[in-house]
């Protein structure tokens, strides 16, 4: 990010110089945009291109006649004929659009909301930091005793209000999704919350004048003015969620471990069992790699929906 | 995960960039606060955590008989965080005195440990000098050549350290089956946990109770011999909130019996003491996969017909949620493992000291011989760590006597026949006696490299039959494809 800043700054001042003093800003941002770039290569590239080439093997730490042959695509032939991974991508899938929707929603109205206080604002915005700063594996142990079948709070609060979590909410495939759902919605819709009303507090004031001016009620100022005039700033909140909501790991792996059966088995879950469980590094660095290509692809379908009627504004 | 997580961010970065632009002047410095604040939150939350803490002593000194070749070296060892773990820690000290060698002694719990010790060996880096692993992955590890052979250590009576060590003292099949493979020694005995029935005492003597149970199901109550009893006593003690237990009013429910469920190591192993003591196994006799054999699934359906009249919750249980229902008192009998008998005895954390009792895994039928399911770990040495001699001295004291009854003492399990056999250990600790019972009736799980992918895809189904997503011939019937598949290659299994 710091990169896109110096080179937004860049272009506003380019107009104005002169020829020696363009070449002396091409080798200050070189200077400046050097270091980072390198760490990205070292951080991104190189691994891409190790997890590229681990794919096209047969390697394991663990097993004896595993040495690391070249085997080429058949780890991605497994790939496609993994029906433990299919289950896991439907699960990843529901995860994700359901936690992520959620917290949209209920972060945009309570960001509404929140920008609406005056005198309390600045303690319910640091309260609602709270979920966001407590670690995810935290997170996790915490729910684990709220969610327990026997004194877990939640498990008394739910009975209490005739939602009777039979053996706890934990114990069969669809509540544990449920939990968990519920669980990361709890930790991150305080996110979306801040951005929106880090968004509103930008937004011009003459939109909303001009409408309350020609008689629009709340609704439709909301609606028709203030929505779309958020937008960029939710798109941007979505699509950090849903990136972040595919590499869900901590809370799974403390409260369900992937279970019962499979049921709660996200992607990184998966890949860790198949990585760090079972040892199959190939086969892990192929998951890895698909992953990565499908959700790059998701990313830009993402993108052009959220993006598609930005010319009508 | 690493490589994955920049792959998100690489992403993440490529698409914001665009919206950057917009962003700028109209939320910029406000948005990118809350960004900012959220990318410090994600890498806090990723930051280490081990600290593992290092003794320090006095100057050595030149006493009872231990080399002083190593003294000013220091040694770095792993092991599972285990009550064994934690008083060899605190010896440490002594050891520093006898040799003048500093060892720092770090505790994982078990996956973790496991990942840690793999990945130094596969970096070839001697991170750890020794470690104590498990043994299922004793063939795993001695195949890829990570372990140093102590052969000659074993054979030839060692020299440099002091007369409370002896090899002889060793429990044989206790130390053969956690270090040895293919006729080559790789360590020495660092933990052993046995699977036992814990039951509660106290339930089972009162006489109310007695004759309760003796008039529903016609026999005499007392701790299970078969699995039919086990069960039957199971039932029993299965009581609401409000019902009478032993003369008292229950506030809170009382449950039979509590197992491991979750999808996790712990369910796999639980389930091996069923399935082997009704002749079914992972292998069958030729070592090729048998996991849906049919004695396997009439184990897996005795487990399930147990589950009633188990805690709810028990579908995310490990034995550590086994461990808490049973020292909470809220569960009358488990077969779990026997080094957890020293939390039952802890007056400080449990509610049922002094009214446990402990015995042997139940049968199919009454007088068969009891198998139950054996747990250790062995301390190895690393092959690629700088200072191997020093490390077999390590070894050697942490079998030492002393050391060894300070296990013992402290709630740890020993490996010397001499401290099982310490008649003042044996009137002091309820469940010591039986400790040694269950160990010479006890069956090692396979130590092959594939056993964690084994383990992985047994725990699955075993975990879909027990929250009720599958039966069990159509889990196991589903895992034994999975086996064969994992297998291919290496069958016939001949030496597990």
């Amino acid at each position: 990010m710091p990169a896109t800043v110096s080179g937004g700054r860049k272009s506003e001042t380019s107009g104005l110089a002169a020829g020696s003093q363009r070449r002396k800003g091409r080798w200050e941002s070189a200077a400046f945009q050097g270091p980072s770039l390198l760490v990205l290569v070292l951080i991104v590239v190189f691994p891409l291109i190790y997890s590229a080439t681990l794919s096209l093997q047969s390697y394991s730490p663990v097993l004896p006649d595993r040495t690391g042959q070249w085997i080429g695509l058949e780890n991605f032939r497994r790939v496609l004929h993994d029906r433990d991974f299919f289950n896991v991508i439907i699960v990843t899938l529901v995860f994700v659009i359901c936690a992520v929707t959620i917290e949209t929603i209920l972060g945009t109205v309570v960001g509404i909301i929140l920008h609406r206080l005056v005198r309390l604002r600045r303690a319910v915005t640091s309260l609602l930091l709270l979920p966001m700063i407590t670690t995810p594996l935290i997170v996790g142990l915490m729910f684990n005793f709220a969610f327990n079948a026997q004194f877990g709070y939640l498990t008394w609060v739910m009975s209490k209000i005739g939602l009777d979590p039979n053996g706890g909410v934990l114990n069969s495939g669809i509540t544990a999704l449920a939990a968990l759902i519920f669980v990361d919605v709890w930790e991150w819709f305080p996110f979306i919350a801040l951005m929106v009303v880090a968004g509103l507090s930008a937004l011009p004031l003459s939109p909303f004048e001009a409408a309350s001016i020609d008689g629009a009620s709340t609704f439709q100022t909301y609606r028709y003015i203030m929505l779309p005039m958020l937008k960029p700033v939710l798109v941007v909140a979505i699509l950090f969620r849903a990136t972040e909501a595919v590499r869900e790991f901590d809370k799974v792996f403390i409260l369900t471990g992937g279970g019962p059966g499979s049921a709660t088995t996200v992607n990184d879950l998966y890949q860790y069992r198949v990585s760090f469980l079972n040892w199959d590094l190939s086969y892990g660095a192929a998951l890895g790699l698909v992953t990565f290509v499908v959700v790059l692809a998701l990313c830009g379908v993402l993108y052009r929906v959220l993006t598609r009627n930005e010319a009508q504004l | 995960m690493s490589t994955e997580h920049s792959y998100i961010s690489a992403v993440n970065e490529s698409q914001n960039g665009d919206f950057m632009s917009n962003l700028r002047k109209k939320a910029f410095p406000a948005t990118i606060s809350v960004v900012a604040v959220s990318l410090l939150v994600a890498s806090c939350s990723s930051s280490g955590k081990d600290s593992a803490s290092s003794s320090s002593t006095g100057a050595s000194t030149e006493a009872s008989g231990w080399s002083q070749e190593c003294s000013g070296k220091s040694l770095n060892a792993i092991a599972e965080a285990t009550a064994n773990s934690q008083i060899i820690e605190k010896l440490l000290p002594d050891f520093k005195a006898k040799t003048g060698i500093d060892v720092t002694l770090e505790q994982a719990p078990y996956d973790s440990l496991v990942q840690k010790a793999v990945l130094d060996f596969n970096g070839n880096k001697g991170t750890y000098d020794v470690l104590s692993i498990p043994y299922e992955y004793l063939g795993a590890f001695a195949e890829k050549n990570y372990l140093a052979n102590i052969d000659d250590m074993v054979n030839t009576p060692p020299t440099g350290v002091g007369p409370d060590f002896s090899t002889a003292d060793i429990i044989p099949s206790l130390w053969k089956l956690s270090s040895n493979w293919k006729d080559h020694w790789y360590g020495m005995p660092s933990n052993s946990a046995v699977m036992m029935m814990f039951y509660r005492k106290d339930l089972m003597e009162n006489p109310e109770e007695q004759a309760a149970f003796k008039a529903k199901y016609g026999y005499d109550l007392g701790p299970a011999k078969t699995w039919q009893q086990y069960k039957d006593t199971a039932e029993f003690f299965t009581r609401p909130a409000g019902a009478t237990l032993a003369g008292q009013k229950l506030t809170e429910p009382f449950y039979g019996v509590t197992l491991a469920g979750k999808r996790h190591i712990a369910t796999v192993l639980e389930w091996m003491n069923y399935a082997w003591s009704d002749g079914g196994d992972l292998f069958n006799k030729e070592g090729y996969p048998a996991l849906n054999s049919p004695a396997n699934i009439s184990a897996l359906e005795y487990e399930k017909s147990l589950t009633p009249f188990a805690p709810p919750g028990f579908t995310s249980a490990t034995w550590d949620e086994t461990t808490a229902a049973l020292q909470q008192g809220t569960a009358a009998e488990a077969i779990t493992w026997g080094d957890t008998a020293g939390a039952m005895e802890d007056k400080a954390a449990s509610k049922v000291v002094g009214k446990m009792g402990y015995a042997s895994i139940p049968t199919a039928k009454e007088g068969e011989a009891t198998q139950a399911h054996l747990g250790s770990w062995t301390w190895a040495v690393n092959n690629a760590g700088p200072n191997q001699n020093c490390t077999r001295l390590f070894m050697a004291w942490a079998l030492s006597k002393p050391v060894q009854m300070d296990l013992a003492k402290g709630g740890g399990l020993p490996s010397l026949t001499s401290t099982f056999n310490d008649p003042e250990l044996i009137s002091s600790l309820p469940y010591w006696n039986q400790e040694l019972v269950s160990l010479n009736e006890a069956r090692p799980r396979p130590r092959i490299p594939q056993w964690s992918g084994i383990s992985d895809i047994v725990s699955l189904e075993l975990s879909r039959v027990l929250s009720g997503q599958a039966s069990p011939q159509e889990a196991l019937d589903e895992g034994q494809t999975k086996f064969e598949e994992l297998m291919k290659g290496a069958l016939p299994v001949t030496y597990q």
